[in-house]
């Protein structure tokens, strides 16, 4: 996901720009001169102009280039980035009718596998990790973590 | 003194002492799992405080919530989790102390200075807080508005990286805080017609998402580092004495500006952690080290926000003005307890003020002890193998997400919040700034807005009182100041330091 | 060897969700989930915390306290309202919920819930600052009507929210137009306070305990209260009926509700408890502590209380404008 400067300024470009605009189209509140509108049109214009000076390549000298980071070709390729997020969509999706447990494990088991864990390894952490944070959060801090299909036993 | 030694005998209760054991260690734990904030762990506690006594339900929340403020700093240590936004400022330095070799200066430093910070808040709680207070009181919206403004421009200080892209992210970061209708008109913006995002974006799941998430999203694409030379964990305490000579002045100086920032309220711990941090790097002799492993940051930062947090209390309990969320459930305690705030406390009920201060003195000494055992126990982390501490990581974001508001969005949230911060990172934009522009954005705006409203749309106002006065010419100056130095430069002056 | 695991666990749960399902004798058998729509260490949280500590006494279940915040209140409330009606998920609501329809931010509205017990009542006060020229609130209102539209600020929480409408009400008692005062959003009732005493504002208009550590120390004065009588805790306090009148009877009401289409046994079961709750002597001290209105009103009477408000409220944002078409 290394972009150049060119793209990233000008997608800032472009989102300034927008907010901005839809700022501007916000209705004003009646008794009020100073509205909704006033900030997101602020901070637009200043995305539009810090997007426009990064993608006029002002002031790169100043960066720290980041370390190159060697991609690893081993399971799913440059999409492997994608599955923590891909998990918790998951997991919002998932958590109510499969229950915490189930969800959980699967996720730990998902994220362990894609690193490279053996078996042995990823299997057993699959089932006691959310067992511990189950135990955490349910018992101690009363956080409602759903049943679904498989209701943990205490 | 009659009513110092009332004080002492009300704290050595078994009740008391027992509360504020068992109240360290539940803090030391809620705070060091990613995504728990101090705040959820002070809040949980309202219900137990039923049946204590007073005294000793005060006790658990200061012991508490002192000891979640340090213990959020071991996950960004030790993973590049932050577990409050306070923390999120000096994040990368103590990560890069880790991969130094050297996990144990940086966690010691936090846990060393915040004691500091937190004794040294104490001491101006006991012997200016109606100075302090008076303080508090000259605050209008004008003067707010321009210390949010100077909170914000410590982004491009903290960064290392182009100040163009610091400013960019943390405008992204103030974008962000516009969504919702939490905004001084009450108008719903950027909700894109979904409920959820009525209320806004809170600043711990986009946290949780730019920091934890988007590590993990790098250990996919990365291979396994390879593994730190096995060696012994050292002293948690050695370097310390010697650090705390060597960096004495910015300690002072972070433990002043967290005093000052803490009594504000609604400023609070996490800006006088960025506030230090930032000024530590303006003024120091080696601003070139910074971001790369140093401890002095830390020094001052850490001592920052545990001021902070102590001095926080005094509005609260002179006025009942909450100075944070944390504050804000105490009032809550403290009515309910029959302390009522309000400057009788402090003259009708001077025994339990004795006792309150020295809960605080208490709570920020045991917390080194107790802090060592903590960070003994979690710095096992950096032994295990990456594949096992990653998926433990993700799974706790996404419940500590859930857990915010019980509310399953949030853990679509950090999922987001992920991947912005994943493709941030990788093209250069600090994702710090960003998190800063979130948690001051509300903020800025209200004061921004309400402040024209008071003026009828006139901005003179915002240079005529004499405290807003002071604070507009500092922000205009630190302004003006690098603009000053580029332009020395490209017309062929000596190069100055920026 | 997935499959059979998966049919063997969906086997397993079946069996122990419908072990309590079968015996299901009285209301309740299990624990109560309570919903509030507000964040843990508010007021509404902390009053429903203590209430169902004393339910979980007298109905000998746990009632559990859960946040369900968002959406300022929105997301809260219809969770309450969406639950399904078993008695198991209850929770509180607040005079929010008369005003979010009518700025159209949800569907729903009082009609979908069925009240179970109003606990408390916070009527709006006006406040000034320790150092102001006005003795008594009609010196206050006499020079708000002397001077131009837009001169006297005042404020005690955002825009369009409840004491907002308090003060739209004051002034259309008055025959003033409802944005005659600006009003100065604020993020809630302290930092309104705090703005008073700093001499950014005229007057707020946030319930009297709200501003009661400002007026204990002596930094701001309480000139009236908008209630039909005077409140037991702030006895000194006119109301406004007495020094104006005028009759302002919306305040902040925090009710135990639970879906629509309860059943009767839970009603019957809840309504009594709630009457017991509010009777005890920790309730009772509870709410003097923090200067809360004690005000009661059964599930009948609450309902009431709700369909007053809505319209009352209603017609306020009407007024100001802010009421959504």
């Amino acid at each position: 996901m290394q972009l150049s400067d060119r793209v990233t300024g000008g997608v800032l470009v472009v989102l300034g720009g927008l907010a901005a605009w839809s700022g501007s189209r916000l209705p004003a509140v009646p008794g009020q001169d100073v509205g909704p509108a006033a900030f997101p049109m602020l901070i637009g214009s200043g995305l539009v102009i810090c997007g426009a000076l990064i993608a006029l390549g002002i002031g790169r000298s100043f960066e720290v280039p980041e370390e190159d980071v060697p991609a690893t070709g081993s399971r799913f390729g440059g999409l492997r980035v994608l599955i923590p997020p891909a998990l918790l969509l998951f997991y919002m999706l998932a958590s109510e009718p499969l229950g915490f447990l189930l969800t959980a494990g699967i996720m730990v088991f998902v994220v362990a596998w894609a690193l490279g864990a053996s078996m042995r390894l990823a299997v057993p952490l699959a089932l006691v990790a959310p067992v511990l944070v189950h135990l955490a959060f349910y018992k101690l801090l009363r956080v409602p973590l759903p049943d679904g299909v498989l209701p943990a036993p205490w | 003194m009659n009513e110092l030694m009332e004080g002492v005998r009300l704290v050595a209760a078994p009740d008391v002492i027992i509360a504020i054991v068992a109240s360290a260690i539940y803090g030391l734990v809620v705070g060091s799992l990613p995504g728990l904030s101090a705040t959820m762990a002070t809040a949980l506690l309202v219900p137990v405080t039923f049946w204590l006594s007073p005294i000793a339900a005060i006790a658990t929340i200061i012991t508490a919530s002192a000891m979640a403020i340090f213990s959020g700093d071991i996950p960004g240590c030790l993973l590049r989790i932050p577990g409050t936004p306070a923390s999120a400022a000096y994040t990368d330095e103590a990560y890069a102390m880790t991969r130094k070799g050297q996990p144990e200066v940086a966690l010691g430093a936090g846990l060393w200075f915040s004691a500091i910070g937190g004794i040294v808040g104490t001491l101006s709680l006991v012997l200016m807080a109606p100075l302090l207070a008076e303080m508090a009181l000259s605050f209008s919206t004008f003067e707010y508005f321009w210390l949010a403004f100077l909170g914000l421009m410590c982004a491009t200080l903290v960064a290392r990286s182009s100040p163009i892209k610091a400013i960019a992210s943390m405008l992204l970061g103030l974008l962000i805080a516009c969504i919702g209708m939490e905004n001084p008109a009450g108008t719903p913006r950027f909700t894109f017609g979904l409920t959820d995002l009525l209320g806004g974006i809170e600043p711990i799941p986009a946290l949780v998402g730019v920091f934890a998430v988007s590590e993990v999203m790098r250990a996919m694409a990365t291979p396994e580092p390879p593994k730190m030379p096995h060696r012994k964990f050292g002293s948690i305490l050695a370097g310390q004495w010697k650090l705390t000579k060597k960096y004495q002045w910015p300690m002072w100086r972070g433990n002043i500006i967290g005093v000052i920032i803490g009594v504000l309220p609604g400023a609070g711990a996490d800006m006088a952690a960025w506030v230090s941090y930032a000024m530590s790097k303006k003024f120091s002799k080696e601003p070139e080290k910074f971001g790369t492993g140093h401890p002095e940051g830390l020094v001052e930062a850490g001592a920052s926000n545990n001021a902070s947090l102590a001095s926080g209390w005094v509005p609260s309990l002179l006025f009942g003005i909450p100075g944070d969320t944390i504050t804000a459930i105490a009032i809550g305690v403290l009515y309910m307890k029959g302390l009522n705030p309000g400057p009788t406390l402090f003259t009708e009920n001077a025994r339990s003020m004795y006792a309150l201060y020295l809960i605080f003195i208490i709570a920020n000494i045991i917390m080194i002890p107790l802090g060592i055992v903590m960070i003994r126990i979690a710095s096992k982390v950096l032994r295990a193998p990456r594949a096992s501490i990653m998926p433990v990581i993700l799974l706790l974001c996404a419940v500590g997400a859930f857990a915010t508001g019980n509310n399953l969005f949030s853990v679509l949230l950090v999922g987001v919040f992920g991947i912005l911060g994943f493709v941030m990172e990788r093209n250069g934009y600090p994702v710090a700034a960003l998190v800063l522009g979130i948690v001051m954005g509300t903020m800025v705006e209200q004061n921004f807005i309400t402040s024209l409203i008071k003026s009828d749309g006139d901005v003179m106002p915002f240079f005529e009182r004499p405290v807003s006065a002071v604070l507009a010419a500092m922000t205009i100056g630190a302004l003006l100041w690098p603009l000053g130095v580029w332009i020395w430069n490209r017309t062929g002056g000596r190069r100055l330091p920026a | 060897m997935v499959s059979i695991d998966r049919r063997g666990l969906l086997g397993a749960g079946a069996a122990l969700l419908a072990s309590p399902a079968l015996a299901q004798p009285r209301w309740p058998a299990r624990p109560v989930q309570m919903l509030c729509p507000w964040a843990a260490g508010g007021g509404t949280d902390a009053v429903l915390r203590i209430a169902a500590t004393l339910l979980e006494r007298e109905l000998g279940q746990p009632f559990n306290v859960v946040n369900r915040t968002g959406g300022s209140g929105v997301v809260g409330h219809t969770a309450i309202a969406q639950a399904s009606p078993d008695g198991y998920t209850l929770g509180i609501i607040t005079s929010e919920i008369c005003m979010l329809h009518w700025q159209g931010l949800t569907e729903v509205t009082y009609k979908n819930f069925t009240p179970l017990g109003q606990l408390n009542n916070d009527p709006p006060g006006i406040q000034v600052n320790a150092s102001s020229a006005y003795q008594n609130v009609q010196q206050l209102a006499d020079a708000i009507k002397a001077s131009p539209a837009g001169k006297f600020k005042a404020s005690g929480t955002g825009q369009g929210g409840i004491w907002h409408l308090a003060l739209a009400s004051w002034l259309g008692a008055m025959g003033l137009k409802a944005d005659h005062v600006r009003w100065v959003p604020s993020n809630g009732a302290a930092p309104a306070m705090q703005d008073l005493a700093a001499g950014g504002l005229d007057f707020t208009t946030c319930s009297v305990p709200e501003a009661r550590a400002m007026l204990d120390a002596g930094r701001a004065r309480s000139l009236a209260v908008m209630a039909p009588a005077r409140l037991s805790a702030f006895a000194n306090i006119p109301t406004l009926k007495e020094t104006m009148n005028i009759d302002i009877t919306a305040g902040a009401m925090r009710i135990i509700a639970g879906p629509a289409n309860l059943p009767a046994e839970v009603k019957a079961a809840i309504e009594p408890a709630l009457k017991k709750v509010f009777d005890s002597k920790e309730y009772q001290e509870f709410m003097n502590a923090r200067g809360f209105g004690l005000v009661y009103a059964d599930g009948a009477g609450a309902g009431q209380a709700l369909a007053a408000a809505d319209k009352a409220l209603g017609d306020a944002m009407k007024a100001a404008g802010l009421a959504k078409a």
